[in-house]
């Protein structure tokens, strides 16, 4: 069956095929609606360039200066020094890089397996839903601090890579769970029927359909999982329960507090709150950056003007 | 239906329960306060059933809510009266004696009523809690009347009244929205989209109830909707709006047979009858305005009006009586074409 | 052209309190529908109409009867040798809102089953994106306008247009429209309406209509059927204008009778019934389904559910119940058929009045 159009088309010149205003334009017009925003992705390009170039500011080894051990802050050293008068500031700036290189490797992991598996058992339910959800109900139920601890007395984790992985993998569960039911209710939306009474791949149906819907969900899951993991990575590196190997926030947190520094050492504060603070504004700029996340992924909030 | 119809009683001076007067709604959006209603007047009087026609985003239901001086933000009244006999300017009320009003006077069944039932309560539980807030001393009494109403739509009252609302049909719960709505002896009921969700068998028979209720309680009724069979199957008088302003307002049968605002004509001409010839209906051209795109200079119809003329670019038409009993807001003749 | 033959589907559900229940969707549901014919199914709402439209999309499966796409069988074939027919058979929503992925661009939604087609028909890119325009312009758009907006940007029957547009794409054979004007602005309701009517003479399309306003059936049912369906079960079916003016089953004739008059410009019917009661499902009911609610029930009604037979034929008694009704064409019934003990023509719906 051949359709014929009342109007002849082919007068008509090469249409744009989406005509969508320019992603970037539109983003930037979300941005600059609030102030916050930008102020929230300000902070975390910073910490991102800081993960990125930090150690090629400092090259070489933490000097250390034993004339200087807990110096207050000081033309020299802006944030003081540590127990072995190394610069405090020098330390942050090189230890960003395995604290968020760690929580963006654990986020991702958790956030990609998390969503795809949420994505295919919601979508087909039945055998593999049951499969998949039995197989999130184990990963939910594995300890993932002890496991760590085991894990460390075989691995050095002194790549962030590794740490970062055995973050994700054990912490996918709740995403899974989430996306599983953000789909299960789209499913039974019209376009979703729509896209499977045309006969559209499943896979097209899944990617094309399924996942743009959640995306903004997925999306705050991602950074907010970042929070948490640098949260969690940080703790087990002040609990001390993982073998240090490389300078990083948690070690300076573990330093500060258990070397006796700022029990007895007043000036040695700023060594246990720059790294905080660090953590804070991390957090903070991921709150308000939150805030954009649903403005985005929706085309109705994004073309409001 | 198996009540006869009856025509509107020769307009003796019914008093007004409810009187709008120059009303204007507006919302606040990104490019400013735009209008949702513009400048309506509309009088409700008891032992009459007004009904409010116009299709999505025509502010009728912003209308409605305003006579409980309930416009949700970002919307409000900036300017007229909604006077309520006995009460006064709703629109000034604020707090508990605006409280008081809703509910009490004036009784509000809401749009999706199927859904504005507590889930996790019973209808009882919510009745006795809409007495206490309304600070009512006998309760009992105010159980006694809920059954008496619920009965008197052909409800199981003890069943009812024991019910979650997901144990009651669609054409229940409407019915139910219409009890807890009059328990308090209103005297004004508003009734929003009755029975949109509703198949045609449970909107007849709500349909029967409310004109039944209405008139066994000399109620001031107002429904808004936007199916003229709804309206013409219930309705004394008929108001139709659009683009927030009312448009045509007059007695029901005689503005369904002698339409005099090309709006209201196009409206009656695109409804799909069980009778005459299908191939005479017509759609209208165009869509529906919204707040966005509405004319802010001249006559919001002019767009999809086929009598559109000059004036109409620049004037807005204002609502005037042209013959007595009967109001249009059009610079057109008021006898086209019939439909 | 698609023919279904008693088509059945039962659910079993478990309550929590109430226990494992029954549910009868659909009872054995025949018709036929030609190439550019119309089928309309009436009923109140929890009858079966959207089961069976689900059914017929191959979004649900049924559990017995038969169901013929242009000469296959289809129950015998495996799922994946059955999405071929499914194909030509193509849905059109009821909620324009919920139809329409608000991620997509008009384009997008067109392009992607345009694209899977392609891989079937060779159409190269080119062609795909004037195919798109082309389907936007026959369901009354202008492409320029409307191929890059997001559906939000549009209107309730522009939306409904290129939810049509969109089931175009794969050149069905038979659209199923579920109640497809009940969510759209009355002013608009009509253009949706005469355009499915279009589809139909232009292209030979073939429509089930499905819907509980018999009235907008009218618009786009000329010349078919209707079918009124209750409780899954057909129970009277005929030539549409026939079964409008001459309905032969009181529940017909209940559902006929609570279409709104248009008062002033029509009159009620003479003969308008209402139901003795709502619709209880939870019942058993092993005579005829209606009977509970049915004004002119007898003992013979609860004892034995009677069966879908010819007007005339003789089930139902030897009284001829055409006769009493001249306007109706006495004797020319058509292949009117109903499934009461005692049918009798009334008049129910409104007249045009005399002004």
């Amino acid at each position: 069956m051949t359709v014929t159009a009342t109007t002849p088309a082919a007068a008509v010149p090469a249409r744009p095929r989406t005509g969508r205003r320019a992603p970037w334009a539109s983003a930037l017009r979300v941005l600059v609606r609030k102030p916050g925003r930008i102020v929230g992705l300000a902070i975390l390009v910073f910490f991102a360039l800081m993960g990125v170039f930090g150690p090629y500011l400092y090259p070489g080894d933490l000097a250390v200066d034993p004339e200087a051990i807990y110096a207050p802050p000081s033309a020299q050293h802006w944030l003081g020094t540590d127990f072995a008068g190394s610069d405090v500031l020098q330390e942050l700036v090189v230890g960003a890089r395995y604290v968020l290189l760690t929580a963006a490797v654990a986020a991702l992991a958790t956030v990609v397996i998390g969503t795809t598996v949420g994505l295919v058992a919601g979508y087909h339910r039945g055998l593999a839903d049951s499969a998949l959800m039995r197989a999130t109900d184990f990963v939910l139920t594995i300890p993932g601090l002890p496991l760590l601890i085991v894990l460390s007395t075989l691995w050095s984790f002194g790549q962030p890579l590794q740490m970062g992985l055995v973050l994700g993998v054990t912490g996918w569960g709740g995403v899974a769970r989430a996306v599983r039911s953000q789909t299960l209710s789209l499913r039974e939306r019209g376009f979703l029927e729509a896209a499977r009474g045309l006969g559209l791949p499943t896979r097209h149906v899944i990617v094309r359909e399924l996942l743009p819907n959640i995306a903004p969900f997925v999306a705050m899951n991602l950074l907010l999982a970042v929070i948490q993991f640098i949260g969690a990575e940080v703790a087990l590196f002040f609990l001390g329960v993982v073998p240090f190997s490389s300078s990083n926030w948690g070690v300076m947190l573990n330093q500060a507090v258990f070397s006796g520094g700022v029990m007895n050492s007043p000036e040695a504060l700023t060594y246990l709150l720059a790294p905080l603070v660090c953590i804070l504004l991390i957090t903070l700029g991921i709150v308000l950056f939150l805030d954009a996340i649903d403005e985005l992924f929706n085309p109705r909030l994004r073309e409001r003007s | 239906m198996t009540e006869t119809l009856q025509t509107p009683a020769a307009t003796e001076d019914r008093s007004a329960e409810v009187s709008v007067r120059d009303l204007t709604v507006v919302y606040r959006t990104d490019r400013g306060e735009l209008p949702a209603v513009s400048r309506a007047g509309i009088e409700l009087r008891a032992g009459e059933i007004t009904g409010l026609v116009g299709e999505s985003g025509s502010g009728k239901s912003t209308l409605a809510l305003s006579l409980l001086n309930a416009v949700p933000a970002p919307g409000r009244i900036a300017s007229g009266s909604v006077e309520v006999a006995g009460v006064g300017d709703v629109t000034k009320l604020e707090g508990k004696r605006l409280r008081r009003v809703r509910g009490g006077a004036l009784g509000y069944v809401f749009q999706a009523s199927q859904n504005s039932l507590n889930p996790l309560k019973t209808v009882g539980k919510q009745l006795l809690d809409l007495g206490r807030s309304h600070e009512v001393e006998d309760l009992q009494g105010l159980v006694r009347r809920a059954r008496e109403l619920a009965e008197r739509m052909g409800l199981d009252a003890d069943r009812v009244l024991d019910s979650y609302q997901h144990e009651l049909s669609g054409g229940m719960r409407q019915r139910v929205g219409i009890v807890l709505a009059l328990v308090l002896n209103a005297r004004v009921l508003i009734l929003d989209e009755p029975t949109t969700a509703l198949d045609m068998i449970s909107q007849a028979a709500v349909l029967d109830i409310v004109r039944a209720v209405h008139r066994e309680n000399n109620l001031a009724t107002l429904i808004v909707t936007h199916d003229m069979g709804v309206v013409s199957e219930v309705a004394d008088r008929l108001a139709v709006m659009y683009g927030g302003r009312i448009v045509e307002h007059g007695p029901a049968l005689e503005v369904l047979q002698r339409p005099s605002h090309p709006y209201t004509r196009a409206l009656i001409g695109a409804t799909a009858r069980i009778v005459g010839d299908t191939t005479r209906a017509r759609a209208l051209p165009g869509r529906p305005p919204d707040l966005t795109t509405l004319a802010t200079t001249g006559c919001v119809f002019r767009d999809r009006c086929p009598l559109a003329s000059a004036v109409c670019e620049e004037e807005d038409p204002a609502l005037v009586e042209w013959t007595p009993g009967r109001y249009r807001a059009c610079h057109a003749d008021p006898t086209g074409d019939r439909p | 052209m698609i023919e279904a033959r008693n088509i059945t589907r039962t659910y079993r559900t478990h309550g929590a309190f109430t226990g494992p229940r029954t549910v009868h969707a659909l009872r054995g549901v025949d018709f036929t529908l030609p190439k550019g014919g119309a089928v309309s199914f009436i009923g109140e709402s929890g009858c079966g109409k959207t089961t069976l439209g689900k059914i017929l999309t191959g979004l649900e499966t049924f559990d017995g009867g038969e169901l013929v796409v242009d000469g296959t069988e289809l129950s015998g074939l495996s799922p994946r040798r059955r999405a071929p027919y499914f194909r030509r058979i193509q849905m059109v929503h009821q909620d324009p809102y919920s139809a329409l992925n608000p991620t997509r661009t008009v384009g997008q939604i067109l392009g992607d089953p345009l694209r899977m087609r392609a891989k079937e028909t060779g159409a190269s890119r080119r062609e795909q994106e004037d195919r798109a325009a082309e389907l936007l312009e026959l369901v009354g758009l202008q492409p320029d306008g409307v191929l890059g907006k997001y559906p939000h940007q549009l209107s309730g029957g522009q939306r409904q247009r290129v939810v049509i547009a969109r089931a175009l794409t794969v050149d069905p054979e038979v659209l199923i429209a579920d109640e497809a004007v009940s969510m759209i602005d009355v002013s608009m309701r009509l253009g949706i309406l005469s355009l499915l009517r279009d589809l139909r003479e232009r292209l030979g399309i073939s429509l089930l209509f499905i819907t509980h306003d018999v009235a907008t059936a009218r618009y786009v049912g000329e010349g078919g059927e209707l079918h009124v369906i209750y409780r899954g079960q057909v129970i009277e079916r005929g030539p549409t204008d026939r079964v409008i003016q001459a309905p032969v089953h009181p529940y017909t004739q209940c559902l006929l009778s609570a279409i709104p008059v248009l008062r002033g410009i029509e009159e009620p019917g003479p003969d308008r019934l209402v139901p003795l009661a709502s619709l209880d499902e939870r019942t058993d009911t092993p005579g005829c389904l209606f009977a509970p609610r049915c004004p002119f029930a007898t003992d013979a009604c609860t004892a034995e559910r009677p069966a879908l037979v010819r007007l005339g034929d003789g089930a139902g008694g030897a009284d001829d119940p055409g006769g009493a009704d001249g306007a109706a064409g006495a004797g020319d019934a058509g292949d009117h058929r109903h499934a009461c003990l005692h049918p009798e023509a009334r008049h129910v719906v409104a007249v045009e009045a005399a002004v």
